[in-house]
């Protein structure tokens, strides 16, 4: 069962080397920046190709008889690797400006590019020890995206950030230690691994089992209670390592739990059970926890940090959903809500970048000041709060028909709770816009300077705010593979 | 031919990019570029009518388009209103270059209005639910750019409330459409007329009622009006003919997609639009009565004539196969209200654009000696009122009579119909308001001499209008009369047109427009309009000042809906922020001290604890002193057994009575004790000794002999034991 594609490990591969090559070799500024673009677009090509083969896996090594550490591109790893890498491509063209007014780009992007190393590897696990491991390079190669700037809060915000995640990682290897006693094998595979002959009657064990690994992933996707390293961390880290914590780091957690909910315990043995309720009762109270708290944070970053924490929350609820729709529903909103946030983190730091500001109420009349930049945040904007037809609406409605599935008298709270949290949304993204392009008569009169942001940050965004819209208005293709996925694992 | 739809719809949309960049370039490019496609649009929008009305539809799908494939299907009444839509914009598009002359943001303007028309013209050409929706959502966004154009503090404020009442409309709309998809797995027109008669109505109220919620509120119906009497009277004149009269009816059109569809003979259904609708209409005039403002009167107008049409529509499901006139009132009242408030906003941006001014008391006697202004707000105004042959008339007799109708079937069937009794005689009154708020408008600009600056108004005689935006006005001002004076051509094709929409069927015999019974409801109306401007406007609302009439706001300023409710401090204090607080609480648990400072400190303080433990003086003292008492204890354990086992024979151990010494010891104890005394009396020893010796001895006496008898007790025992043995002994070998 274990191939041997050789293929599979050129996604590792080439941002491990070019991380070590922009690390060890001292490169002048455009230089670097020309490896690190033709790094990052050779793995988006890669990872275009390999979403247009079939599943191939990679046996790497063995720790023993049990434990192979193997890589494999089934149809979620194929997705996860494909929307990864087109995000570091665009993030990474937008950073080269931030960055050289930042500084120290000699040390941002070799770990930005073994960032991507670890998520590759992550998306292409086979099974949830190669899983781990990738899991916790993540953790430790991204530290130092978020302490870039080396002030003290950025290394109290670093510091916080490992604990968190370190917390959250070995409550999943605790978890780990136990499956393999009820489990066939550590491989993934659709539907779960679980021998029903040694579960049977050992439920009361494994459900606060797997309680306590799902939990322990959705530390890094930011669920309440654990969700406090994602607004400390992206107001201290530069705006393009914020917009990557977000919008691919935080899936880095959803993607843990869709492997122990989908391809290792099976929907099967959690659906009705206490440990669906309080999942799903954890990730509403975040998804409205989030709204609230994005609507009165007056510092741009750190409401788009809420933000994401209330977002994530929405893939989660889907996924707790343990429905196809909402699976299916979860699946379009790790997209859509990554192509989103990056936009928004893009825009914040393009505003930064040129204005300085950083607090919303003095972002009055930055419509006027970056109308390409503010019509992109607009756009996307209304995307989050999922207004038809961009993709944000598409994610919403299947994550609560994903609900609506649900065999609960209960089903209707958590689409009403959706859409209260959207209304919230509208007011923490929209009072920005509004005051943005309305800034009122008074404004109008003082003369702003125009402060656009060179072409390298306005293409990506542009991209990006287009696949919100376009994707929402012709999913056809994301919508069949999110549906086939969904449709091979739950039954 | 069947891509016409796709056509009239996306044409705006491919068209308004191109208006923005023409407009960086040249704003009369854009302006002619903007007027020529409006008027194109028009064409293709009567093109559509056209075909229409050879009663031939046509349908076309763009499957795939947001996972779900968007439908549309232009037949009667959506072709009706594609070019009422496209009319309207086409006029107030000829219109605004004159308006905007001194404005800014024109492009956006010019824009958004382009987006806000594909979006409308997209709701009403949909044939399934959530295209319509999904339109109904870009126009609500889009529509938001005409209120707060202006960029006033009042602009700006009245935006913010549009937005918000329609967003969570929206949302509430969503929410409803989740369910009724949930429930009927589609969501186009006709799986809704299915369901109308198939599915319990008890399984669909909660989701008709929730998905009418949003096209409730864009249609201004009470509770979820407050926004209109403040965003149409910021917004540009031109955008207020079209948010009065055209984008109020899309929320109309969602409605009467749920009330003529998934409720058609629903009576629960009617009575929950009929009495809204009825609060509305009575509202929306009273309001209107007291303004002072030229354009807040049209607006709360528009409020109180959108109160009229909900009637029609309510009168439409509680009549449910009879609703034939009611449909017939509800559509013309539609088309009629749209046109007439064309006619009327743009008289009023006509007044705008030269006065800067709106309230009544700065544009008194600016209609004075300008026939063409006169004649338009007059078509507008007689429509309006409803007096017989205008085009007003015409509808409300068509509505008076549904309500009618009904009211004669409940009384039919011996059922109390007080209820709609009240509603028809606030109906009627409601009407007469509309009377006397037009009346007081029109006295007001064209009677009225303003008391300083009439001569500067009467000056600007010539050139108040530039051609182009007095053929806008001259065109929508034609329109009324044309439908009231031959409302048997008009009036009875648009009717019979559109009424397959709502589920109407042609009624059984022509209507006599001018029967004596609509005539006399209608005269009944305007007596009574003339009634409160003579009784109640005239005296109460005005007053003599500068020795001329001036206009009095009377309205209690702290009586508004929005101010008490929507916004109100106890809705803020009392629910928002304790809420905000507890999602604060909730956010910061993990990082709050208890568990970031007392938990690693309790963890700290087991460590210390288990590390200090084989130190800890409990464990160094107790533990050895545990095994030196055990180490005794077995130590001793064979003299205890023995004295255990001696126990039974030992009688009563120490106790008893006190010791009775003999005369011996009595005499020895008593020799010890006076030595005893002589020595403690002599000083010699330090520590004196016991002095009696008497009982000491008796006590020794007494364990001496008890240990005597013991031990013979104990011998006597183990000679026992041995005999015992032996004969043991002797029955073994016996039986050996």
């Amino acid at each position: 069962m274990m191939g041997s594609d050789l293929l599979l490990l050129l996604p590792l591969l080439l941002p491990a080397a070019g991380g070590l090559c922009v690390s060890l070799i001292r490169l002048p500024d455009s230089a670097r920046k020309n490896l690190v673009t033709a790094v990052l677009a050779l793995e988006a090509g890669v990872a275009a190709l390999l979403l247009f083969r079939p599943d191939a896996s990679l046996f790497l090594f063995s720790f023993s008889a049990e434990i192979p550490v193997f890589l494999s591109a089934d149809s979620v790893s194929r997705l996860y690797l494909a929307f990864i890498s087109l995000v570091f491509l665009l993030v990474g063209i937008s950073s080269f400006e931030y960055i050289a007014h930042e500084g120290n780009g000699s040390r941002f992007y070799p770990f930005y590019l073994l960032t991507l190393f670890a998520l590759a590897g992550l998306s292409l696990s086979g099974s949830i020890v190669t899983f781990y491991m990738f899991y916790e390079a993540m953790t430790l190669l991204s530290l130092p995206l978020v302490t870039h700037s080396q002030t003290k809060e950025a290394v109290a915000a670093g510091i916080k950030y490992l604990l968190y995640s370190v917390v959250g990682a070995s409550l999943a290897l605790c978890g780990i230690f136990f499956l393999s006693r009820y489990a066939q094998s550590l491989s993934f595979a659709p539907g779960g691994v679980l021998d029903a002959a040694k579960t049977a009657g050992n439920e009361g064990v494994l459900l606060p089992v797997l309680f306590v690994m799902i939990i322990g992933f959705s530390v890094k996707a930011g669920m309440f209670p654990l969700h406090g390293w994602l607004p400390t961390a992206h107001p201290v880290a530069p705006a393009p390592a914020s917009a990557v914590l977000s919008g691919v780091i935080t899936k880095a957690g959803v993607l843990g739990i869709i492997r122990v909910i989908y391809y290792l315990a099976g929907a099967e043995i959690l659906r009705g059970t206490w440990v669906q309720t309080a999942l799903i009762i954890l990730s509403l109270i975040t998804v409205f926890m989030g709204s609230a708290m994005a609507f009165q944070e007056p510092v741009l970053k750190k409401r788009l940090a809420y933000s994401t924490v209330s977002q994530v929350s929405y893939v989660l609820f889907g996924l707790f959903t343990l429905s196809a729709a909402g699976l299916s529903g979860a699946l379009l909103h790790i997209l859509f809500h990554s192509v989103i946030k990056n936009t928004l983190f893009m825009a914040a730091g393009a505003i930064i970048l040129k204005t300085g500001l950083t607090r919303v109420p003095e972002l009055g009349g930055i419509g006027r000041r970056m109308p390409l930049t503010m019509a992109c945040f607009t756009l996307v904007s209304l995307g989050l709060i999922g207004i038809p037809p961009t993709g944000g609406f598409l994610s919403k409605w299947y994550l609560a028909q994903g609900a609506l599935a649900m065999d609960s008298a209960w089903n209707w709270v958590g689409p009403s709770v959706l859409l209260l949290s959207a209304v919230l949304t509208a007011g923490y993204l929209l009072s920005i816009v509004i005051r943005g392009f309305f800034p009122g008569e008074e404004a109008a009169r003082e003369a702003l300077p125009p402060s656009e942001p060179g072409w390298a940050m306005r293409i990506p965004m542009l991209i990006l705010a287009a696949l919100c819209l376009l994707g929402g208005m012709f999913p056809g293709a994301i919508l069949e593979a999110t549906q086939s996925i969904a449709a091979a694992v739950v039954h | 031919m069947t891509i016409l739809p796709a056509l009239i719809i996306l044409s705006p949309f491919a068209a308004s990019p191109v208006s923005l960049l023409i407009g960086r370039k040249s704003e009369k490019a854009r302006d002619a570029f903007f007027c020529a496609f409006l008027a194109a649009e028009c064409v293709l929008a009567a093109l559509a009518f056209a075909f229409a009305a050879q009663g031939r539809e046509l349908a076309f799908t763009w499957a795939g388009f947001a996972g779900f494939g968007l439908s549309f299907r232009l037949d009667g009444f959506r072709a009706l209103y594609t070019l009422i839509a496209a009319f309207m914009w086409l006029m107030t598009g000829i219109f605004s270059p004159r308006y905007f002359r001194r404005h800014h943001h024109r492009n956006r303007y010019a824009f958004f209005t382009l987006l806000t028309l594909g979006a409308t013209v997209g709701v009403f050409l949909s044939d399934d639910l959530l295209g319509a929706f999904i339109f109904f959502e870009i126009m609500s966004f889009t529509s938001y750019t005409w209120v707060a154009q202006e960029e006033t503090k009042e602009a700006l404020r009245a935006a913010e409330t549009y937005l918000a009442i329609a967003l969570c409309g929206g949302m509430v709309t969503l929410m409803g459409l989740f369910l009724l998809y949930h429930r009927l797995g589609s969501l186009s027109f006709a799986a809704l007329r299915a369901a109308g008669g198939a599915v319990p109505p008890q399984e669909l109220y909660l989701p008709g009622a929730l998905t009418a919620v949003g096209f409730a509120a864009k249609a201004g119906m009470f509770p979820l009006h407050v926004w209109l009497p403040k965003a149409h009277p910021v917004a540009p004149a031109p955008a207020s003919a079209l948010l009065s009269g055209v984008l109020t009816k899309v929320g109309v059109f969602g409605l009467a997609v749920i009330g003529c569809n998934l409720f058609r003979a629903d009576a629960a259904w009617g009575r929950a639009v009929l009495l809204p609708g009825t609060v509305t209409m009575f509202l929306g005039a009273l309001l209107a009565v007291f303004s002072v403002d030229l354009k807040r009167t049209l607006a709360c107008s528009s409020m109180s004539q959108i109160g009229f049409i909900l009637i029609g529509l309510g009168t439409r499901s509680l009549l449910g196969a009879h609703g034939a006139l009611a449909v017939q009132g509800t559509v013309l009242h539609m088309v009629n209200h749209s046109l007439l408030k064309l006619c009327l906003f743009l008289s009023a941006g006509t007044v705008y654009m030269n006065l800067h001014r709106l309230s009544l008391n700065d544009i008194r006697g600016f209609g004075r000696n300008k026939p063409l202004l006169h004649f338009a707000f007059l078509s507008g105004a007689v429509g309006l009122a409803g007096f017989p042959l205008g085009n007003g008339y015409i509808s409300k007799s068509l509505l008076h009579e549904g309500l009618l109708e009904y009211i004669a079937l409940l009384r039919e069937a011996g059922e109390a119909a007080g209820l709609y009794s009240a509603v028809e005689w606030i109906f009627i009154i409601s009407g007469g308001m509309t009377f006397a708020y037009m009346l007081k408008l029109y006295i007001a600009i064209f009677w009225q001499k303003h008391p300083t600056r009439q001569r500067e108004m009467d000056d600007l005689r010539k050139g108040y209008l530039s051609p182009m935006s007095a053929l806008a006005l001259s065109a929508a001002a034609v329109m009324p009369p044309l439908l009231g004076l031959f409302p048997d051509f008009f009036c009875t094709g648009i009717a019979t047109m559109a009424q397959g929409f709502f589920g109407g069927v042609s009624p059984a015999h022509p209507v006599h427009y001018f029967s004596a019974e609509n005539l006399s409801g209608a005269a009944k109306s305007l007596l009574i309009g003339a009634g409160i401007y003579l009784l109640f406007i005239r005296p109460c609302l005005t007053e003599k000042r500068d020795g001329a009439r001036a206009y009095v706001d009377r309205w209690p300023r702290w009586l508004d809906l929005e101010q008490l409710v929507y916004r109100a401090a106890w809705l803020r204090r009392g629910l928002c922020a304790p809420v905000l607080f507890l999602c604060q609480f909730l956010s910061g648990l993990a990082d709050s001290r208890p568990v970031k400072v007392r938990i690693p400190q309790a963890f700290a303080a087991l460590s210390r604890l288990l590390s200090g433990l084989p130190d800890a003086r409990p464990v160094r003292v107790w533990i050895p002193r545990c095994f030196g008492a055990l180490a005794r204890a077995a130590d001793e354990a064979a003299d205890h057994a023995a004295l255990l086992l001696s126990l039974p024979l030992s009688g009563h151990g120490k106790s008893g009575p006190p010791p009775v010494g003999t005369r011996l010891t009595f005499r020895i104890g008593r020799a010890l004790n006076a030595a005893a005394r002589v020595l403690n009396r002599s000083g010699l020893r330090a520590k004196p000794l016991p002095e009696d010796y008497e009982f000491r001895l008796a006590v020794d006496r007494r364990e001496a002999r008890r240990a005597i008898g013991r031990i013979a007790r104990s011998l006597s025992f183990g000679l026992l034991l041995l005999g015992l043995g032996l004969v043991v002994t002797c029955i073994y070998l016996l039986l050996q």
